[in-house]
């Protein structure tokens, strides 16, 4: 009987944790949308990641079209400036970091000729004491 | 682990986590200064964020193709597009993803070139396939009636068309339906390779040819999406992307590192480098096969 009720409680917290975890990602999102300005076009995805601390990173692969700006908005939390977020390029040449920016929370590319980039998240040890929902949004407008 | 550890881990780990949950509904308010998206940081929690995370994948905008195109000069054309009216003939939540994704860069092509009567055709055929699949939340009567408002606006209707699908992919995501969400972009970058070789075949730029030979990143990243679902549904399409990728093996780049430069007052920074990349007439050509294969199986799909 107790066995039961102990699953039945752990299911039903792993659960509600799940959906609190959603629910801020959805809101983050919603808070870093207005990054994202009315002269971009989104790309119509919303990367997110739950991390569990600062050690651990968040990695997409994507394609910058030549002559085209970019606009990119990395949320964590209710505040801007809680997420790190890092473009490498193919041979991993560091193209910038927010980090050098006080974590700015967007910042526009100007891409002259096309080419493929990583890009990595994480939450900045400094202002995130545990875990954290991670958001990036990509806009784009013609040069 | 032995069964007792399990049966101390239950209780702790159940406990743990009511609290951990009704700390969470009594005190919403975080103090001034944290974020106030901390989780428990606990093994459990890291269960439960594992299985919502994992690898993120990026598909290009097919509005990003059809700009392109019509900045290059190509002539409007509405016979390329998958006719407006088919909608009712997808039967399954394969067939309608796919379609939804290939409307809604017809849609974004319709736009991109000021044509409002083929754009209010367009938007009411996404709105039904976004309907059918229950992604309505992303298309509701606010953003619909943002959308009819601004249909003659080309650069706002580009902008909310895609708010509206960054919603819809959000909301998938949230209520785990990510293969629906994959196949979304999928049907989006397979509509904007045709447009792309459509385009090429009437007027074959520079431009166009390297945008569509640039694309080995993102079919990469798609195949794997694709792959990573296991839908029974998707087997000859993974099989025809896995093909179409084994031509984009043949393309050759050359990537150029040059230091970018960045201007802080005005938030940019200039990506400097260059990348030459050599495509061939025959692999066009075997490119314009596969892609015209691949759409042609989705669109007429009548299940």
């Amino acid at each position: 009987m107790k066995k039961n009720l102990y699953k039945g409680l752990l299911i039903l917290s792993i659960v509600g944790l799940s959906n609190t975890a959603k629910a801020q990602c959805d809101s983050i999102a919603s808070l870093c949308a207005k990054h994202i300005i009315a002269q971009f076009i989104s790309d119509g995805q919303s990367y997110r990641s739950l991390l569990l601390n600062s050690e651990e990173m968040a990695e997409f692969h994507t394609t910058f079209f030549g002559e085209t700006t970019y606009r990119l908005a990395a949320c964590s939390g209710k505040t801007d400036g809680n997420l790190i977020f890092n473009i490498y390029d193919q041979d991993r040449h560091l193209l910038f970091t927010n980090k050098n920016y006080a974590n700015a929370p967007y910042w526009d590319f100007k891409v002259k000729n096309t080419l493929e980039c990583t890009i990595e998240a994480q939450l900045d040890a400094n202002k995130n004491a545990g875990s954290g929902c991670a958001v990036i949004l990509i806009g784009f407008k013609q040069k | 682990m032995n069964i007792k550890n399990f049966k101390l881990n239950t209780k702790i780990i159940a406990f743990g986590l009511a609290s951990v949950l009704l700390h969470s509904c009594g005190d919403p308010k975080p103090a001034e200064g944290e974020t106030g998206d901390d989780l428990a940081d606990t093994d459990t929690v890291k269960a439960v964020a594992l299985n919502v995370g994992g690898e993120l994948f990026s598909v290009p905008s097919p509005m990003q193709t059809a700009l392109l195109i019509q900045k290059s000069g190509v002539a409007y054309d509405k016979a390329i597009l998958n006719a407006g009216n088919k909608n009712g003939q997808y039967a399954s939540d394969y067939s309608k993803s796919l379609n939804l994704g290939i409307y809604g860069a017809d849609l974004g092509y319709v736009s991109m070139y000021n044509q409002t009567q083929d754009a209010l055709q367009y938007l009411g055929a996404v709105k039904q396939l976004a309907d059918k699949l229950g992604v309505s939340a992303a298309f509701d009567q606010n953003t619909m009636k943002r959308i009819n408002d601004n249909i003659s606006n080309k650069d706002s209707m580009l902008m909310l068309v895609g708010v509206a699908y960054r919603a819809s992919d959000a909301y998938l995501k949230t209520n785990k339906r990510t293969e629906i969400s994959s196949l979304i972009l999928t049907g989006g970058w397979i509509e904007s390779m045709h447009f792309s070789i459509t385009a090429y075949n009437k007027k074959s730029t520079d431009e166009i040819k390297y945008r569509i030979a640039e694309q080995k990143q993102a079919l990469g990243s798609i195949v794997k999406l694709i792959r990573s679902h296991n839908l029974p549904d998707a087997a000859e399409l993974v099989t025809q992307l896995e093909e179409l990728a084994k031509i984009y093996d043949g393309i050759t780049t050359k990537y150029n590192f040059v230091e970018p430069t960045t201007d802080e007052a005005k938030k940019t920074t200039y990506i400097n480098s260059t990348t030459e990349i050599s495509i061939s007439k025959e692999q066009i050509d075997q490119i314009a096969a596969k892609i015209t294969a691949i759409r042609d199986k989705i669109i007429n799909a009548k299940s």
